[in-house]
């Protein structure tokens, strides 16, 4: 039984998103649990009190400020003067990074298609609400990235850009995000993609990002074949990514030692997500990124 | 459990170069992952890569050890010994034969035998019957079968091994020709040293014997001729390992000769040297083997061998010169044909002379037909040649009749006897019978050149000895008839002392066989003579234990002499065991061989599913 497929951009699994569902996506919007800090008005309330519609807050008056922010009534019943404080609506920078290495490859779909598509929706949501999005395929490095866009026309050169990522190389998400991350010039929202099967450890680089004070946002791409292997025999396994091999006797015993391998690496990245308050979600390639997007995300808080 | 071919277990060394094969060849296919993380992750992966892991957990591989494994033991022809369902019947086949005589089975091979036969015949169940054979020289039925343990019980201690090779596959044809019912069982004692055991059905065999470590002398006997005399040795060594043994010969006890023989396995030496005088000579070998009977032999060293000899004649130069050259007791010649005067000669010789009726004797006719014998002759035949003659017969041995030419013969139309002899008519007749061992020549000596040939006093030679009774030579089981000499009774002295009486029947005492080899005296009014009885054939020293058929297998089979003889197996002739003859070998080889197909098709079955499931 074949687990792995190569890329194939003629695949069906191209077509990113069908209309219908972008429809569905314009309802929606990405959540962030943190006051973000954005260069334009957007439709998100900032840590800036100011210009906004939605009051936050009175502070005591100070040489400089703008008088058109004094509360009147107040100043004419207390005999002081404050200011009123707005949240400023300000746009969200969304920073989607997804695992283009060869590994992504495998399953059907593949991991690599249902990232695409998540990465698809996920941005044409943050497009459609005038967030910044930012997308970078990474393999043992930053790979091709898309700068930062902003507003529903981008849409098209984010697709463009999703529909030419072909799986291949190694996976090392630490040195990726340690990239990206050196080059991001404000915080927001950093949603990873990727099946994690990461030689490398990764976990300090995340640490990083939540220094920098990202919402993080992981989801664990794996195909059905790494959840539940159809192997038997004596086999020689061999990395797609790194060509090193294994030789194993694939028979019952194996395959249970194998589950309990799996189970182990599910509970250390569940755990260390849970303890850092990183959000994350776990799927396989064949769900469709509909019933992702329109019920997962948004149970995991990702999209309202 | 008992291995009839225990050689064939080097077979299983297969089994390693089959595993070691399987490691080399391990032929994993090659399977692209996303990633192998989580497969080292797996403790099973570390163990499943190591070698004996892989091993242990291949069915296929452990299917194929088993295939070989059953193979093997099934060629190694695997037995379980059991106690047989009593049958009807049980006869028992005592081998008599000279190894069975030997001490590597204490104390002997025989002693042995008969003891477990003895505790065969304790164990008979109520009503059950047993008969006795003894494979000596000739089978013997000791006892039909009978229900009367006494009688077995004496015929057994009775039996004695013989000092020659025992008939085993005659004795056991004649026990399965007692009719020993349908269940009968017919359990033989023997060392098989001789080999060609019959492999019939309910035919049960005890093997004895652990060692092959013998030296014997094959041969003693004194040679004439007219250069002097000369005594022949012949040692063989019948084991596996070299032996430096010393020879000495004695004459009436005094050393007459010493030599020491080297000899490798297998090897024989003939020893001659020169002797002269009367008396016994003895060989021995010192040495200190399984089978010291046959270290030892006897040989009669006469000077006039020959009996003596009366020629009736009207005068013939040849006879008388020849008579004159051989080493007769006594030569004496007359014209007149007088029976009366013929009772103190061994051979008459009758040359052209007519005769009555011949009394009891020993004659060498020569062209004259006495009336009562059953020959007769009806004229004279001329140029008759001589077409065959009986190369075999005693008479005959070492005479070459090739060039011999005969101007006339007597037309002789024998009636008994038989033709040693012949051309157109027999010329060459021999007969014993009523009291008469006759040698009959149809022609005159001057009517033939054979007087002129070498053939003539060889042929002379032979016939005086054969009609005086042979040489005094003969081998155990022989029986030997002697010319009473007229003498009416002798008694018989064995090398033990142990005397027999014997009665002269038709002119001649016919000896009882030989059972030991040594020494005999004969003891007549007409004289005494002395017999050198040596064993009786050249392969009686061969004690090797041999092969016997796997059908019915009893008990261990033990190999020579790489075996000490404390392995025989205890059951065999310890008191109180279960006496090997009522066990029967029950073969496993056929269900090994179910075994080996099984796996092998199973191996077949799985690896064919394997493949199907992989493709």
């Amino acid at each position: 039984m074949a687990s792995f497929l190569p890329p194939d951009s003629t695949a069906p699994e191209a077509v990113l998103l069908d209309p219908g569902f972008l429809q569905k996506l314009e309802m929606l919007s990405l959540v962030s649990r943190r006051r973000v800090r954005g260069d334009q008005r957007g439709e998100r309330r900032s840590t800036l009190r100011g210009r906004g519609i939605e009051f936050a807050d009175y502070r005591a008056y100070e040489p400089g400020d703008d008088y058109r922010y004094i509360d009147w009534n107040i100043a004419s019943r207390l005999d002081r003067l404050f200011v009123k404080l707005f949240s400023e609506e300000e746009d969200l920078d969304v920073l989607l990074l997804l695992d283009a290495s060869a590994s992504m490859a495998a399953g059907t779909p593949s991991k690599l298609a249902l990232a695409k598509s998540l990465a698809a929706a996920i941005g044409y949501i943050g497009l459609v609400n005038l967030d910044r999005i930012g997308v970078t395929a990474f393999t043992s490095g930053p790979g091709p990235r898309l700068g930062r866009l902003r507003g529903r026309a981008r849409a098209f050169d984010l697709f463009r850009f999703l529909g030419g990522l072909h799986p291949s190389g190694q996976t090392d998400l630490a040195r990726a995000l340690r990239h990206v991350l050196a080059e991001a010039r404000r915080r927001g929202l950093l949603v990873v993609m990727s099946d994690f099967l990461d030689p490398h450890t990764y976990e300090e680089a995340l640490l990083l990002a939540r220094h920098h004070r990202f919402q993080t946002f992981l989801i664990h791409i794996l195909a059905e074949e790494e959840l539940a292997p159809r192997l038997g025999g004596d086999l020689r396994l061999v990395d797609v990514e790194t060509r090193r091999a294994v030789e194993v006797t694939a028979d019952a015993e194996m395959l249970r030692a194998y589950a309990d391998a799996r189970d182990a690496f599910f509970r250390h990245i569940e755990r260390f997500c849970f303890r850092h308050g990183i959000e994350y979600l776990r799927t396989v390639s064949s769900v469709a990124p509909e019933t992702l997007v329109l019920h997962y995300l948004r149970q995991a808080g990702l999209l309202r | 459990m008992t291995l009839g071919s225990p050689a064939s277990l080097w077979g299983l060394l297969a089994i390693p170069l089959l595993v070691a094969l399987y490691l080399l060849r391990v032929r994993r296919r090659e399977h692209l992952v996303s990633s192998i993380l989580l497969w080292q992750r797996s403790a099973s992966t570390r163990t499943g890569s190591r070698p004996w892991y892989r091993v242990e957990r291949s069915l296929l591989l452990v299917l194929q050890i088993l295939a070989v494994a059953a193979i093997v033991a099934g060629l190694a022809r695997p037995a379980v010994v059991g106690r047989a369902p009593a049958g009807d019947d049980l006869f028992l086949v005592l081998d008599a034969s000279l190894s069975m005589r030997a001490r590597d089975v204490v104390p002997t091979r025989f002693h042995r035998a008969r003891a477990e036969a003895l505790e065969v015949v304790a164990r008979l169940r109520a009503g059950q019957r047993a008969g006795v054979v003894l494979a000596g020289p000739r089978p013997l039925v000791l006892v039909p079968l009978t229900g009367d343990r006494s009688r077995l019980r004496a015929a057994l201690g009775a039996a004695e091994p013989w000092d020659t090779v025992g008939d085993v596959a005659g004795a056991v044809s004649l026990a399965a020709a007692q009719q020993p019912g349908p269940r009968g069982r017919i359990v033989v004692w023997t060392d098989a040293a001789q080999g060609g055991l019959p492999a019939l059905s309910r035919v049960a065999y005890r093997l004895l014997g652990t060692s092959d470590d013998n030296v014997g002398i094959t041969r003693f006997r004194v040679l004439r001729d007219p250069g002097g005399t000369e005594a022949v040795v012949r040692v063989q060594n019948f084991g596996s390992r070299a032996w430096d043994i010393p020879l000495e010969v004695s004459r009436d006890g005094t050393p007459i000769y010493r030599t020491a023989l080297a000899l490798a396995a297998g090897e024989s030496r003939t020893v001659v040297f020169p002797v002269s005088g009367a008396g016994v000579l003895r060989a021995r070998l010192q040495i200190r083997d399984a089978l010291p009977e046959d270290d030892q032999a006897v040989a009669v060293l006469d000077p006039t061998p020959l009996p003596p000899v009366l020629l009736v004649s009207p005068g013939n130069p040849y006879i008388e010169k020849v008579l004159a050259l051989l080493p007769v007791a006594r030569a004496a010649e007359t014209r007149t044909a007088d029976p009366s005067t013929w009772a103190g000669f061994g051979v008459v010789i009758l040359d052209r002379v007519a005769t009555g009726p011949l009394p009891p004797g020993n004659y060498l006719l020569i062209g004259t037909v006495p009336p009562n014998l059953p020959m007769s002759a009806s004229g004279v035949v001329p140029r008759p040649g001589i077409a065959t003659w009986d190369r075999t017969d005693p008479v005959l041995r070492y005479v070459t009749l090739d060039d011999v030419r005969v101007d006339r013969a007597l037309a002789l139309a024998p009636e008994e006897g038989r033709v040693l002899a012949e051309g157109r008519v027999p010329l060459l007749w021999a007969y014993e019978g009523r009291g008469v061992r006759a040698l009959l020549l149809g022609f005159a000596l001057e009517d033939s050149d054979l007087p002129l040939h070498v053939a003539f006093p060889v042929l002379m030679a032979n016939s005086l000895a054969w009609l005086g009774g042979g040489t005094a030579e003969a081998g155990a089981g022989e029986i030997l008839q002697v010319p009473a000499a007229g003498a009416e009774e002798a008694v018989v002295t064995t090398p033990e002392g142990r005397r027999q009486r014997v009665h002269a029947v038709d002119g001649a005492f016919v000896l009882p066989p030989f059972i030991r080899a040594g020494l005999y005296h004969l003891a007549s009014p007409a004289g005494d003579r002395q017999f050198a009885v040596g064993t009786g054939s050249a392969r009686a020293g061969m004690i090797r234990p041999g092969e016997v058929p796997g059908a019915q297998v009893v008990a261990t089979e033990i190999p020579a002499t790489r075996i000490p003889a404390a392995q025989v197996s205890p059951a065999s002739g310890s008191a109180g065991s279960v006496p090997d003859a009522l066990l029967t070998r029950i073969s496993l080889w056929p269900w090994l061989l179910v075994a080996a197909i099984a796996a092998a098709v199973g191996e077949w079955a799985l690896a064919t599913h394997r493949r199907g499931a992989e493709a």
